[in-house]
């Protein structure tokens, strides 16, 4: 009988980076790799290190996260004696309010630590691509006696300003910390995967929760601070794949990752499954007349066009006819006849005229909404959003949530918006 | 309603089905791409609301206990009721495995009268079809039946393979005659039987041991209400290698004519977590059903793909049926053929074809290769249809590499290569 353990996962960010594609659900429940969703390969990290019993903190629009994960059963994680809880913010007791920042958001749950015989404490983002056997990571906490271990990975130089920078000394112990510096001499980047000593977790954060001016943040504030004063925080290094799919272009590029010759991970490993809720479908139906080329089919599409390097998920059709190039279409998307998409991601539900004409055109051409997260010529297309026949969209362009054919007033030149009705929210 | 309890005969062995079922039942069989053949009655049973579903095995029941479970893909995973695997036992005095479908039941009846039903119905587990079976139910009390029978029209060549029945213009049974050459109607039993508990516990008393002969047979001679209930859908028993074959393929006809991917009546079943099916550079699909899992560098036409098979680049797959894991060698060329899970066929070989040798013994097999769980064709091994490789036989270099025409290589025991 191992240890108990439990661990945090913090699921409720906006991933503003992701503009459409996150605007109506968290990050950690966008669709990735076909069938997945992104805290999949979190939660089967989990169940796959042995680690059974798992809080999902979650605050930005939480409901398709939690119809996800249910009952957790997909990842054996509903049982009797732990399992999985979703922990919104709540009112109630004398500190409750939203969240602030990741370490507010496990401040407001430590009741939940209370009863929990777990000496450490792992504490995980719900926002990241990879593998990792969380058992090697307490294997080195135990082993250097750390207060502390912090999950790092190698990134390029010139990403630095994106992620939270350690420094170390030989011995791996880190004696520097810099949130999403300009530049750095460290390409250290925390992966977001922290292991705490229980207590000392406790009382860090009471004591951050009393200082003032904190942004009750582990990155911004937290671990600075406890490097800056010499606690035994230290880093281990992973040098497997580890993507942080934050922004639209990353999020192309790592999707299309998985249909080279080499795979950075492999999806169908039998000791180390990657476990999602699916639905019941049957098996891709390839047509008489298809094409298809360097791409991933999920069950229960149908496909009698043209699909080439690109990434269905489940119950896509694509017409006869219709051709995709190079694009993200997402569950029950029906491409009609004739229709030509390129470089398009495109979100569950969406209606795709006969004829319609994506992506073709000048993709010097930003976004107009959102310029600095959708330039690289890509094109959206929200939740449920109907195309008419023989539209015209261009690159960089961004078709919000559900507008209705009648929305549209003519095509869409290239970084054009046409935004949907207004959310209730 | 009344309360209605299935039981759902999934103890044949198929002996027709040759390799295919030396170690499964035939309700086990895989079917269409990632389905078992027992998930379409399963299926048809949980979107009919029947939640008391009792399942009679016998022959080599593994496979089928390990994919039913507690029954959750089928939400037969109850409190009450829910899904009971009944298989044969043994008690102080008597020691029986089931001497026919009447005897199963027979001898299960204690279990069935815990349950208290007021009406049984008995389903084939080897049969694939969609049927809310609360239209026969409705039929059923409309004419205060004793027993009614779900039939189909055949065509007149077909009888042979079926028990027919004659009804009279009230939709009445006056005849059942098992397979004969010529029948008066067209109308053949589907093997799908409600009873009203009562008629049932009544034809148990003097020990029947099959449910046509010793218990509908008697039922019509005395003169009960045994009632027709006409079904207008697809349906095929998977009884044959030539049945088992073409209802797979009908799945990948341009109109098949029971739809799998009808989202009103999904067929349900235990699920594999594989990802997206993968389709490399070079490849060539058409009219294919292929399930997640799957990595395509080949071609292929005209087949039905289960979880997890490979096929690399060059290699050709035509009118096949390839279960799961199956790894298909580069330049490797299947045609007309039947892989059963775990199977490799290596580089550059041959397995089938078009122009199978025309053998009387072996009509049988339709022209067909049939290659047993496990087995490996090595790389350039040629197996010329109509032929049979064994479970876990090899066809390699050593022993010729070849498999002519009537051939059957014996299985091979997977513990062999360790004592």
């Amino acid at each position: 009988m191992s240890a108990p353990r439990y661990a945090f996962i913090l699921a409720g960010g906006q991933g503003n980076r992701l503009c459409l594609l996150s605007e109506r659900r968290a990050k950690p429940a966008v669709p990735f790799g076909g069938k997945y969703r992104i805290i999949d390969f979190t939660l089967s990290n989990c169940v796959n290190s042995g680690i059974y019993d798992i809080g999902v903190l979650t605050q930005y629009r939480p409901s398709s996260l939690n119809r996800h994960v249910g009952t957790g059963r997909p990842w054996d994680l509903d049982r009797t004696r732990g399992g999985i809880q979703l922990l919104q913010p709540a009112l109630g007791s004398a500190d409750s309010d939203w969240y602030q920042g990741t370490a507010d958001a496990i401040l407001r749950n430590l009741v939940h630590l209370r009863r929990r015989r777990a000496e450490q404490v792992l504490v995980l983002s719900g926002d990241h691509v990879y593998k990792m056997d969380y058992n090697v990571l307490y294997a080195f906490h135990a082993r250097e006696r750390a207060s502390v271990t912090v999950a790092v990975t190698e990134v390029p130089e010139n990403a630095v300003s994106a992620f939270g920078i350690l420094e170390t000394d030989g011995s791996g112990r880190v004696i520097g910390f810099e949130e999403k510096p300009r530049t750095s001499r460290s390409r250290l980047a925390s992966m977001g995967v922290y292991l705490f000593d229980r207590d000392a977790l406790i009382r860090w954060l009471i004591e951050d929760a009393r200082t003032a001016g904190s942004s009750r943040d582990f990155g911004k504030d937290l671990l600075p601070r406890l490097v800056a004063r010499g606690e035994s925080v230290y880093a281990y290094p992973v040098r497997d794949y580890w993507q942080d799919v934050g922004t639209v272009d990353s999020y192309y590029a790592s999707n299309r990752d998985f249909l080279s010759d080499r795979p950075p991970l492999d999806l169908d490993d039998p000791d180390w499954v990657i476990h999602t809720q699916s639905a019941d479908r049957p098996p891709v139906r390839f047509e008489h007349g298809a094409r298809v080329e360097r791409s991933m089919i999920a069950n229960g599409c149908v496909v009698a066009g043209e699909v080439v390097r690109s990434v269905l998920s489940p119950g896509v059709t694509v017409a006869p006819g219709a051709v995709v190039h190079d694009s993200i279409i997402m569950q029950d998307t029906q491409i009609a006849r004739g229709a030509r998409l390129q470089r398009a991601i495109v979100d569950k539900l969406v209606t795709i005229g006969a004829g319609a004409r994506l992506g073709e055109g000048d993709n010097s051409v930003p976004n107009r909404a959102c310029p600095e997260h959708l330039s690289s010529g890509l094109l959206l297309v929200g939740r449920g959003a109907h195309l008419p026949d023989g539209i015209r969209v261009g690159p960089n362009a961004r078709i919000g949530a559900h507008v209705a054919a009648a929305g549209f007033t003519g095509d869409v030149p290239p970084g054009g918006v046409v935004d949907g009705p207004e959310s209730m929210h | 309603m009344p309360e209605t309890m299935v039981l759902v005969l999934a103890g044949g062995g198929g002996e027709r089905l040759s390799v295919l079922t030396y170690e499964r039942a035939v309700s086990a069989l895989p079917f269409g791409g990632k389905y078992r053949v027992i998930d379409f009655v399963l299926s048809n049973c949980s979107h009919s609301h029947l939640t008391v579903v009792g399942i009679l095995t016998q022959h080599a029941p593994i496979s089928l206990n390990d994919h039913i479970g507690a029954g959750r893909p089928w939400d037969l995973d109850r409190r009450e009721g829910g899904v009971l695997i009944l298989q044969p036992f043994t008690t102080r005095t008597h020691a029986g495995w089931y001497r026919g479908t009447a005897d199963a039941i027979a001898q299960n009846w204690d279990v069935i009268e815990d349950h208290r039903p007021e009406r049984i119905l008995v389903l084939s587990g080897d049969q694939i079809y969609r049927m809310d079976y609360r239209s026969l139910m409705h039929t059923h009390e409309q004419q205060r039946a004793a027993v009614t029978l779900a039939v189909t029209r055949v065509p007149s060549s077909q009888t042979p393979r079926f028990g027919m029945t004659t009804i009279d213009r009230d939709g009445r049974v006056t005849e059942l005659i098992e397979k004969p050459e010529r029948a008066a109607t067209p109308f053949a039993s589907m093997g799908i039987y409600l009873f009203e508990y009562g008629a049932l516990a009544e034809a148990m008393r003097p020990g029947p041991v099959n449910l046509v002969l010793d218990v509908l047979r008697p039922l019509v001679a005395a003169g009960e209400r045994v009632m027709a209930h006409e079904f207008a859908g697809y349906w095929e028993d998977v009884g044959t290698i030539g049945s088992y074959y073409h209802s797979n393929l009908e799945m990948v006809a341009p109109e098949p004519r029971l739809a799998l991917h009808d989202p009103r009546w999904p067929v349900l079943t235990r699920d594999e977590e594989r990802p997206p099916v993968l389709l490399g550079a070079g490849a060539v699909v058409d009219r294919a059903l292929i399930a997640n899992g799957c990595r395509i560098s080949g071609t292929v036409r005209r087949s039905v793909l289960f979880p997890g098979v490979v096929v690399e680049s060059g290699a050709e797959v035509v009118d096949s049926v390839v279960m799961q894991d199956a790894k298909i060698g580069p330049g490797a060329r299947l045609e007309r053929a039947l892989l059963d899970k775990f199977t490799r066929i290596g580089e550059g070989a041959r397995v089938g074809s078009s122009t199978p040798a025309a053998l009387q013994d072996h009509a049988w097999l339709e022209g067909l290769v049939l290659i047993g769980k496990d087995a490996i064709v090595a790389a350039h091994g040629r197996v010329e249809p109509p032929a049979v490789v064994g479970i876990g036989a090899r066809v390699q270099p050593g022993s010729g590499g070849y498999v002519g025409p009537g051939t059957q290589v014996p299985s091979r025991v997977w513990y062999e290569d360790v004592v």
